[in-house]
């Protein structure tokens, strides 16, 4: 029978990047050493280029990269690194990887810190000693060009691409609004950030991710993507998808939420964690079968390229599947809504993926679930798959912008849309922000405050 | 292409509409635990209505969502004034968009929590 059983994947790359010192003794003789020779950089919210708001902060990647979210991925990209990215999808080791990973300043900061190839920089964070970057070299960026290549075009991706991105797109915005300078080299955080709550329940690096698995004996796990509150049909598509599994239906669901820098009109992230363990808590599904964590990343609405970023994530955080839906991670009609399953099952030549995901060499271990569509249909009187469901007339979407509609409105949605638990969370935060949803006040807050808090190195 | 404005219905709502003709039309959904009204407006009207306001799209059932709601609630309003489901009870509501777009601005800001206990 064991050769049945599926094997946890190795992290993407082989082993799991951990760059983080957590020996205060050693961080502070590492400041010590670095306070004659190493300029200070404080970390700033990367602004909207037209608008001014905070779209990303490039702490949430460093976080993410020091604890090995994205393995093998080091540091900031150097420009080689990025031409092998926006061309092929592959660092220069040939793993696959779908987003430039950059450090950006800007030409005035850069000419204060003066800074050169093989100099070491501290990063500072809320005023206090954050991370260092060892920097291997420092190159200059049209960031217009950059947030293109990225994406793509219609031109250029014609298999799933249906759109000229632009600056409604908050992905296109994020790269369009990086500042030119680029400092690459690898990141070492010196001073471990503290989360606060309710963060601080839900922060499961991959390390001690793959552990908790190992001792709750999840041999398989499946992840669900998210970045929203959970309503009915995000319930049934987490139960229903890992009914996949290899003799058993998945041992483990893990629901890993971006944790960054939001549209107006989603959740707050408070809200969105908070909701997924209410699933959890009311029984809606065993506790001993869901975990809910997080990564920190200002997501860019890449569709198939955020699919490629999620898989890397939760393969090295020790899971086997990764269900993927419809309009997976996308917002607005960029993308065919099925971009991402068409990446899984039969590969993107244009991005670099002549075969699915999972043949190219380089690519990922982690198994695609592709799910299509539920419903509830009022023939079945249950929430149905589009796939076995044969009342396609009769049938009643469940959408995101259905239930914020009637939240908005201060209309407690049914039990058969959204759990009364899961509702109970988003008043509370509701409370708390005065807005059910993300507005501008709750970004400039939240990006003022971020999820962390820095402890004194003295 | 058809798209549609959905106008959910508490009673507050189904009082005001009770005995009209626009009565007759309301759907129950999702096992009848929701009553709705349905607006249909074609191409034109619903690209004023994205223009009008930054966070409206249109979602997976062609159903045009994330209006404000104070949107919501002059279209309703219509409704009942207009006693029609027409697309020119839309086009009504248009035709006062300044005015609504100066209520949304505050919503943006603040909407009243629901009265319910949380933990």
């Amino acid at each position: 029978m064991s050769e049945l059983y599926f094997k946890r994947p190795m992290p993407h790359g082989g082993k799991l990047v951990e760059r983080v010192i957590t020996d205060k003794k050693v961080a502070k003789k590492y400041l010590k050493a670095c306070e004659k020779y190493c300029a200070v950089y404080d970390i700033k919210p990367t602004l909207h280029y037209k608008r001014g708001v905070p779209v990303r902060n490039v702490y949430r990647e460093i976080m993410s990269v020091c604890y090995g979210f994205f393995s093998p991925v080091e540091g900031s990209m150097t420009s080689a690194e990025l031409e092998s990215v926006l061309t092929k999808r592959r660092l220069l080791s040939g793993w696959v990887f779908p987003y430039p990973i950059l450090f950006d300043i800007s030409k005035e900061d850069f000419k204060r810190l003066g800074v050169s190839e093989g100099d070491r920089l501290i990063l500072r964070l809320k005023g206090k000693p954050f991370a260092m970057l060892d920097i291997e070299e420092i190159y200059e960026i049209d960031p217009e060009e950059l947030a293109n290549r990225t994406f793509g075009s219609p031109e250029t991706n014609p298999e799933v691409v249906q759109e000229k991105f632009d600056d409604k797109h908050p992905g296109w915005v994020i790269y369009r609004s990086h500042q030119p300078i680029i400092l690459a080299g690898k990141y070492t955080i010196i001073n471990e950030p503290i989360f606060k709550p309710p963060f601080d329940r839900f922060w499961v690096p991959p390390r001690k991710c793959r552990e908790i698995f190992e001792q709750r004996g999840w041999r398989t796990a499946i992840a669900h993507q998210t970045r929203n509150v959970p309503h009915v049909g995000h319930e049934f598509l987490m139960k229903n998808a890992a009914y996949t599994g290899d003799v058993e239906p998945c041992h483990g669901i893990l629901v890993n939420a971006i944790i960054g820098v939001k549209r107006r009109g989603d959740y707050p992230d408070e809200a969105i964690l908070e909701a997924h363990e209410a699933v959890h808590k009311a029984g809606y599904i065993k506790p001993e079968r869901h975990m809910v964590t997080f990564t920190l990343w200002d997501m860019r609405y890449g569709n198939p390229l955020e699919s490629l970023l999620h898989g890397i994530i939760r393969q090295n955080m020790g899971c086997t599947h990764h269900m993927f839906g419809r309009d997976h991670a996308a917002v607005g009609e960029y993308y065919d809504k099925f971009a991402t399953q068409i990446l899984w099952l039969k590969g993107i030549p244009s991005y670099g993926f002549d075969k699915p995901v999972n043949e190219v060499e380089g690519g990922l271990l982690i198994r695609p679930q592709n799910m299509r569509e539920f419903w509830y249909c009022p023939v079945c009187k249950e929430m149905a798959y589009s796939e076995n469901c044969n009342h396609s007339k009769q049938k009643e979407k469940l959408s995101g912008s259905l239930i914020r509609g009637l939240v908005a409105e201060g209309v407690q949605p049914p039990t058969v849309i959204m759990r009364p638990e899961v509702f109970k969370v988003v008043v509370k935060w509701w409370k708390k922000f005065g807005y059910p949803f993300v507005n501008e006040k709750y970004v400039q807050w939240k990006e003022e405050e971020l999820e962390v808090d820095l402890p004194d190195l003295d | 292409m058809e798209y549609i404005l959905e106008v959910f219905l508490d009673d507050y709502r189904l009082n005001k509409i009770k005995g009209s003709p626009v009565e007759q039309n309301i759907e129950a959904i999702f096992g009848g635990e929701l009553k709705v009204l349905r607006v249909k407006v074609g191409e034109e009207v619903k690209n004023e209505i994205l223009k009008a306001f930054e966070t409206a799209r249109i979602d997976s059932r062609a159903c045009i969502t994330d209006t404000p709601v104070a949107f919501k609630r002059a279209l309703f309003e219509e409704i009942a004034k207009q006693k029609s489901l027409g697309e020119e009870v839309v086009k009504a509501v248009l035709a006062k968009i300044e005015e609504i777009k100066q209520l949304a601005a505050k919503e943006s800001e603040y909407l009243p929590p629901p009265d319910i206990e949380t933990d």
